[in-house]
């Protein structure tokens, strides 16, 4: 009997161990690459080198990473305060008054299903006219748009959680509605909002379509930067194993924070991880 | 003869508001506050939803290459995409990635699930780890497996050759590169099924379980009769969202194949079209055919995501 027990959990241990070599071992040995000189990188098993800072150096100083990273720190924080402002009124009203019975709920959500080429023809010229392309204030524009109904239909979810009867209280209290919104709704909804927040810069920290073709040299962000590193014959494996190690670690910890709620945030709400 | 209710009336009648309210005072009031609430989202999707539809949907009916001016030609657009065959071959890749992945996704996913579903030490931590490729960017993704998969230096097949086989270059090679593409996304995408049926498995009740132990029903019935059907919204959200994000598939495409080696997908075809050859006629009608099939595909998904956070409530 407690043969069969130990047997079973080993088994399941043995089990744990796959799952955490399959999802957790191809990112930590981006990280471990990212170490490895020119002559260790040929040889992809090994696991004791000598660790050099010859690809940091490289990509600090020979490629323009640091400015795509305060390209896409600018763009992805801009969009992402932009956003909030726009979603926070917008899910409250569909959360309390039911606003537009649904209809128009369902129109914002389905922008998040666009075709990417939906948006990008026609504002690659519309930008193009108005000097947009390239710049920061193109891709915030754009950003904006993309996680907009994305953090419209979460909040929308987080809104619903807060009882009415906490307005009405505030009501009989004589405040109206915008002060209802600032001082009473505004705290319960902060922790939503956070969680949100984070969701949009991730989102928009990883958003790669709109930056790879309304951005070239100025704006470019640092995922498009990414692929920078391969030319037509040779691929630098060290300094791009440092770009990919460099682009996803902001991500890999917003999301380490974030682990209670990225199912939820994922299926806009509808499963509570 | 007053009865108590017109004093009532009487006495409320000499609330009159004097002066004339403002437009701030109008817009936040009852009635339009909900409406106030909504400006800053109505403004932002006239702009980045509306105009471009409208903007596709005019260009659909012209011939418009670069930055000619647009010259009306009917529905030809759609004639001529109909009878591309590469838009058919894009469209039948794109199907292919989804149903593999979709179906690979919820069985794992739902395996992994009901393993993973009990109480064990670090369960938390392991968790973390395991939720991280779904926050990995796509594209840093592509970059990394384009280094796994590599034939010369790549682990993979460094691991395949101590087993005997020989060296495949996974991503040049026709037949082989669309899996390995297939591959990257069930990679990054098996957390998410694997989380959203852990938390619906951990979130079931319990006393219906214990009646069928009581029973005598057996597990693998108890799984069919029970579990499944009480698993079936949470099966549709995850092949719907999955469904909805595959079929944009772009961004793996970009670090590996780029679309060579027989992957080119839907999106990538209509990028090519638009932004290469930037014939905007007939990119925008594709853009607009995928539209078409995501919202058909976004009106089941809405009704399913409502229900379940009207069950959740």
């Amino acid at each position: 009997m407690a043969k069969a027990v130990l047997l079973k959990k080993t088994l399941f241990w043995i089990g744990v161990a796959i799952l955490l070599f399959v999802f957790v071992f191809p990112i930590a040995w981006i990280f471990v690459t990212s170490f490895k000189g020119r002559v260790d990188i040929m040889v992809p098993t090994r696991i004791f080198f000598i660790p050099t800072l010859e690809n940091y150096i490289y990509e600090f100083y020979k490629m323009p990473l640091l400015r795509e990273m305060k390209n896409s720190a600018i763009v992805t924080v801009a969009s992402t305060a932009l956003v909030m402002a726009v979603s926070l009124p917008a899910g409250y009203s569909f959360a309390r008054f039911n606003t537009g019975e649904g209809h128009l709920l369902f129109f914002t959500l389905t922008t998040r299903m666009f075709p990417p080429a939906v948006a990008a023809i026609p504002f690659f010229f519309v930008f193009r006219n108005w000097g947009l392309l390239d710049t920061h204030m193109g891709l915030v524009l754009l950003y904006l748009y993309f996680n907009m109904s994305f953090a419209t239909f979460l909040l929308y979810g987080f809104f619903r959680e807060i009882p009415e009867e906490l307005e009405y209280a505030a009501m009989v209290d004589g405040y109206s509605r915008l002060t209802i919104f600032r001082r009473v709704i505004f705290p319960l909804i902060a922790p939503g909002a956070a969680i949100t927040t984070i969701f949009c810069l991730i989102f928009s920290w990883n958003e790669f379509f709109f930056g790879y073709i309304f951005t070239r040299t100025v704006a470019r962000t640092v995922s498009f930067g990414l692929i920078s590193h391969w030319g037509s014959v040779v691929v630098m494996w060290g300094p791009m194993a440092v770009g990919v190690g460099i682009a996803i670690l902001p991500t890999l910890i917003g999301g380490w924070f974030m682990q209670r709620f990225i199912i939820r945030g994922l299926t806009f709400g509808a499963v509570k991880g | 003869m007053l009865t108590q209710g017109d004093e009532a009336k009487v006495e409320r009648a000499p609330i009159v508001v004097g002066k004339r309210k403002t437009v701030l005072e109008t817009l936040t009031s009852e009635r339009y506050i909900k409406w106030f609430f909504l400006i800053p989202l109505l403004v932002v999707l006239g702009v980045f939803a509306f105009y471009p539809l409208f903007y596709c949907l005019y260009m659909s009916f012209h011939e418009a290459i670069l930055i000619r001016a647009p010259e009306f030609i009917g529905l030809e657009n759609y004639r001529k995409v109909l009878h591309d065959s590469l838009f058919w071959m894009s469209l039948g890749r794109t199907a292919h990635v989804v149903v593999v992945c979709v179906i690979l996704e919820v069985a794992l996913g739902l395996g992994i699930a009901i393993f993973l579903n009990r109480e064990f030490r670090g369960q938390n931590t392991i968790r973390g780890l395991c939720l991280l490729p779904l926050v990995v960017s796509p594209l840093a993704m592509s970059l990394m497996w384009k280094y796994f998969l590599d034939p010369q230096m790549g682990i993979i097949n460094l691991m395949l050759s101590w087993i005997g086989f020989p060296k495949i270059a996974f991503l040049s090679m026709e037949g082989v590169a669309l899996y390995a593409i297939m591959f990257m996304e069930i990679w990054k995408w098996l957390p998410f099924s694997i989380f959203v049926f852990l938390a619906a498995l951990r979130g079931m009740p319990k006393d219906a379980f214990e009646a069928a132990n009581v029973d005598g029903a057996s597990s693998w019935f108890t799984f069919r009769k029970l579990t499944l059907p009480m698993l079936k919204p949470f099966i549709m959200i995850i092949a719907l969202l999955r469904l909805m994000w595959l079929i944009r598939i772009f961004d793996p495409l970009v670090g590996t194949t780029q679309a060579g080696a027989g992957t080119e997908t839907l999106d990538w075809y209509i990028y090519r079209i638009a932004f290469i050859r930037f014939d905007i006629g007939e990119g925008a009608t594709l853009a607009l055919i995928a539209l078409y099939m995501t919202i058909i595909i976004g009106v089941l998904l809405y009704r399913q995501l409502i229900k379940a956070l009207g069950a959740a409530r």
